[in-house]
């Protein structure tokens, strides 16, 4: 069965209106918005199987191989958010799903003015649910920072975009480049990887990972990760001879150091999980540089997929142990595994993940992102990208030693809160990815072929 | 069965899942998955001595993406190793029977057999990765839970010295798959059919990226410093299998990947990676004799014994591969008693350090037999088992490079310089001032059982070593040179 082309945006832009019209209800019913955010994320989903392949549905929009997987993508990493919406806030759940239909149209832009309209689109709900997502001030003075960090790569790209125009007189890709059209590529790139935290662009991005509520650092990490990834390699489409993407491999590996050397002295959880966030940004350049540096094959953009589906069930799984466990740093870990044992041992399941210790996802996904740095002989960044993983084992198994071997420093009571349902489905598909790889590659397979 | 070396090591894993939920009663179901595990092998081992012609066990599963293939193939040495394993986890369980542990203790160290055998059976290069690094969860957890006082801090540095290691062996292995593609237009991870010479000018970086990998493990010095701390930090049993078998995976690594992978290198590196492992034997000697903890002595005192092996090994002289082999399995026979003693005594006592103790011989003549054996058979007495591994190995390094045979003889007479006055100190010696000699009472009737068997073997190899390297001969004959 054949989709109009724009059946998933649909679906998510019937869910931004629905949870507006619940807003007008006296008493909405409990829990419609959490139903209205699940259904809405999860019929995008579900449309997105029958997408036509390589169409366009105008100038500006299209679908192809990609769009298909990272409207998956998306949407998984949106799901566990759309969990979460139990209260009855309606503008809440309205930013939230808008930001979700903006990544969404980006997986389908088809030029460079659509690619900033969809930046913009996703971009901005997401400010403000920063900004609602805790009571307090520091959320609020987060926001207004990721707001100017926003702004500043939204004024990068624009300028970006009218040199490149200049230079080329398209909005789509092009051949040859002047000087002109190199620095409007390079102001692009350098947009993108604002948006993806690349150091050192990256200053903003733990302090709204740490002041924002975790399963919306969560959702910040994944979803939104994966769409920026999205928009840095249809840049690398789009202005396929821009010098930029000869240096992402570099700036990549510098990225993935950097996050996990910085990562090493963090106390509080949700700053140390940001961190760990730009370190796997950093792993993910290198993917896209390699995936451009080998004539962008299909095996390229597998490996990211893979990356960033495993990437989707790991940090969503930790934002949602920070959330249900109500733990805020690292000494409150000690001792607390006994208390929790089923959400603990996901949450360690999660964190050998993210450190890459097969046989999980996590180990896969590293494998298959550095051995397409390899192929592609990048061998260097691909050695700087395990290094930055050995790195960030210090702290993952540092988090697994305090969680078991050490006692607590307070004795006192602790009542985790909900969710461990959560962390534990995460932390099964994440070894059902390690286990079973060939279930995301036949996915994606089919679709990339 | 059809499937026999996949039900090998997943016959483990699945024992770890049931004590995982048989709460207080987890021993019991510990003990028959250990058994079943060590029948397995011991079933393997028959098989294949009772069919010469069935010198290896294959087993092909399908390709997945990426050539990546479930391929497992069993020849004597995988099967000896993991016979290795089995026996001593058998024991491991045994000499933990009464230990205050929860469920977790014996899933932990089911799982780590399971990985152990994985890694032995495992000929596509990515199982063998992941096995390989599957082994460091269980042993990561044994150590942080249930070792002794500065446990944490072992528990990670063991963990991340290995997986550092790891890392060169991987991107090793990447540039080893990728060059192979180029070159042939295959996609393979499959050891048989990787051909190393597809690398070029990146042939070396790749040898010695797999030589680090496999270093540390071993370990080499200068990449041993997480042993000390882990052996020492860890519960008997764990130290048992750290020594008694996880070391054995570097040199196991070396035999199965890195010298059939690059035959010519190997060698050409032999001045660096012999000078390496005779130095070993002679810092590990040292370093012993300048401890004070027995535990910490015994840890030294791997090393040294290590080094041995890999001399053999690297020679690739036909004695000294199978000698080197065979002390693979003196090493965990004999250090495996000593660490399982030290243990009995740390139980007893709380205390391991060598002036704890004194007078011993008199309160626990059983215990004071069984280590004085042990030590004996470690320093390589003539008519045990150390002697038979410790001779050929040295014999065949001293038809290639003799000074690395002179060096190591030397560790063999520093050997008895540490271990003979520490067995004096603890068993002889008049007990002095805050000596806790008077709450070792011997060894009951399950240690001594567990001794028994451990000292038989001992003695069964030094007397009568011919059929044992009879066994390992086939596995190791195309390596020589």
């Amino acid at each position: 069965m054949t989709m109009f082309p724009l059946a998933p945006q649909a679906a998510l832009a019937a869910g931004v209106l629905g949870a507006l019209f619940l807003g007008l209800l006296r008493r909405p019913p409990p829990l419609a918005l959490r139903a209205l955010a699940l259904a809405s994320i999860g019929g995008a989903m579900l449309l997105a199987v029958g997408l036509p392949a390589d169409v366009y549905v105008s100038p500006i929009l299209l679908t192809d191989a990609k769009t298909v997987g990272w409207q998956y993508l998306i949407c998984l990493g949106a799901l566990p958010l759309a969990y979460w919406l139990d209260g009855e806030d309606d503008v809440l759940s309205a930013l939230f799903l808008g930001a979700v239909l903006g990544m969404s149209l980006l997986a389908s832009a088809a030029n460079l003015a659509m690619l900033f309209i969809a930046l913009e689109f996703m971009s901005l709900p997401a400010y403000l649910l920063v900004a609602r997502s805790r009571p307090g001030d520091s959320s609020l003075e987060a926001a207004i920072k990721y707001f100017f960090a926003g702004g500043v790569a939204g004024a990068l790209f624009m300028l970006g975009l009218a040199l490149y125009y200049a230079d080329t007189r398209s909005l789509a890709a092009s051949s040859a480049l002047s000087p002109l059209g190199q620095a409007g590529g390079a102001l692009m790139a350098a947009a993108a990887l604002f948006k993806l935290g690349a150091f050192p662009l990256n200053w903003w991005l733990p302090d709204v990972y740490e002041a924002s509520a975790p399963e919306v650092s969560g959702f910040l990490s994944t979803a939104m990760k994966s769409a920026a990834v999205l928009f840095l390699m249809r840049l690398c489409e789009l202005a396929p001879e821009a010098a930029f993407i000869a240096w992402l491999p570099a700036i990549g590996a510098i990225t993935a150091l950097a996050g996990s050397v910085m990562a090493l002295r963090q106390e509080r959880l949700q700053r140390l999980f940001a961190y760990s966030s730009i370190s796997n940004a950093g792993l993910l350049i290198i993917g896209v540089g390699a995936w451009a540096a080998s004539g962008r094959s299909a095996e390229g953009v597998s490996a990211i997929l893979f990356f960033l589906g495993a990437y989707a069930f790991m940090s969503n799984g930790t934002f949602a142990f920070i959330k249900y466990s109500g733990l805020e740093t690292r000494s409150q870990l000690k001792g607390r595994g006994a208390a929790m044992p089923a959400a603990a041992a996901a949450f360690t399941i999660l964190l050998f993940a993210l450190g890459g210790i097969p046989p999980t996802g996590g180990f896969m996904a590293k494998l298959l992102l550095l051995w397409r740095a390899v192929d592609a002989a990048l061998l260097w960044p691909a050695a700087a990208g395990a290094l930055s993983a050995l790195i960030s084992l210090a702290y993952y198994l540092g988090m697994t030693r305090e969680l078991w071997f050490e006692k607590a420093d307070e004795p006192a009571a602790f009542k985790p809160g909900t969710g461990a349902a959560l962390v534990v489905a995460c932390a099964a598909g994440v070894v059902l990815l390690g286990a079973a790889p060939w279930l995301m590659s036949s996915i994606s397979g089919g679709l990339l072929r | 069965m059809s499937h026999p070396l996949t039900i090998l090591w997943a016959a483990p894993l699945a024992g770890a899942a049931v004590c995982a939920f048989m709460g207080a009663r987890a021993r019991y179901a510990a003990l028959v998955f250990s058994a079943l595990f060590a029948g397995l092998a011991g079933a393997l081992v028959m098989t294949m001595l009772a069919n010469p012609a069935l010198s290896v066990v294959n087993e092909l599963g399908p390709v997945w993406a990426y050539g990546i293939s479930y391929r497992l193939s069993a020849d004597s040495l995988s099967v000896g190793l993991i016979a290795l394993t089995a026996f001593l986890n058998l024991i491991c369980v045994a000499s933990s029977w009464e230990l205050d542990v929860p469920a977790g203790y014996w899933s932990c160290f089911l799982a780590l057999a399971s990985a152990l055998a994985g890694v032995f059976l495992a000929r596509d290069l990515f199982f063998f990765y992941v096995f390989w690094e599957a082994t460091l969860i269980p042993m990561f957890f044994i150590i942080g839970l249930w070792g002794s006082s500065n446990r944490l801090h072992a528990a990670v540095k063991f963990f991340l010295f290995t997986f550092a290691g790891s890392v060169f062996m991987l991107l090793a292995l990447l540039t080893l798959v990728s060059a192979h593609h180029r070159a042939t237009g295959v996609w393979t991870w499959d050891l048989a059919a990787l051909d190393a010479s597809a690398l070029g000018t990146a042939g070396p970086l790749a040898f010695w990226g797999l030589v680090l990998g496999f270093a540390v493990k071993i370990p080499m010095i200068p990449l041993h410093t997480w042993l000390p701390d882990a052996h020492t930090e860890a519960p008997a049993a764990g130290s048992v299998m750290l020594a008694g078998v996880m070391l054995k995976m570097g040199v196991y690594g070396l035999l199965r990947v890195a010298l059939p992978l690059f035959p010519d290198l190997s060698f050409s590196a032999l001045p660096i990676l012999g000078g390496l492992a005779a130095f070993s034997t002679i810092y590990g000697a040292l370093c012993a004799m300048a401890q004070t903890d027995l535990k910490r002595m015994i840890a030294y005192s791997s090393i040294a014994h290590l080094g041995f092996c890999l001399l053999g090994v690297l020679s690739r002289t036909s004695q000294g591969l199978v000698g080197g082999t065979l002390q693979l399995v003196n090493h965990g026979l004999t250090t495996g008693a000593l660490f399982l003693m030290v243990g009995f005594l740390y139980e007893r006592t709380h205390k391991r350090g060598l002036s704890d103790f004194g007078d011993l011989a008199s309160r626990a003549p059983f215990l004071a037999f069984f280590f004085g054996f042990s030590t004996l058979a470690s320093i390589g007495l003539p008519g045990l088992n150390g002697f038979v591994g410790e001779f050929m190995a040295l014999s065949g390094a001293l038809s290639v490079l003799p000074i690395l045979a002179f060096a190591g003889a030397l560790g063999v007479t520093l050997a008895a310089a540490y271990a003979l006055p520490a067995f004096q100190a603890v068993f002889w010696a008049p007990a002095g001032p805050g000596s806790v000699s008077e709450k070792v009472s011997d060894l009951d009737l399950r240690e001594r059982a567990v001794l028994w068997t451990l000292s038989a073997l001992m003695l069964w190899i030094g007397l009568a070593p011919k059929p044992w390297l009879a066994f390992f001969e086939p596995a190791l004959r195309g390596l020589v040179r």
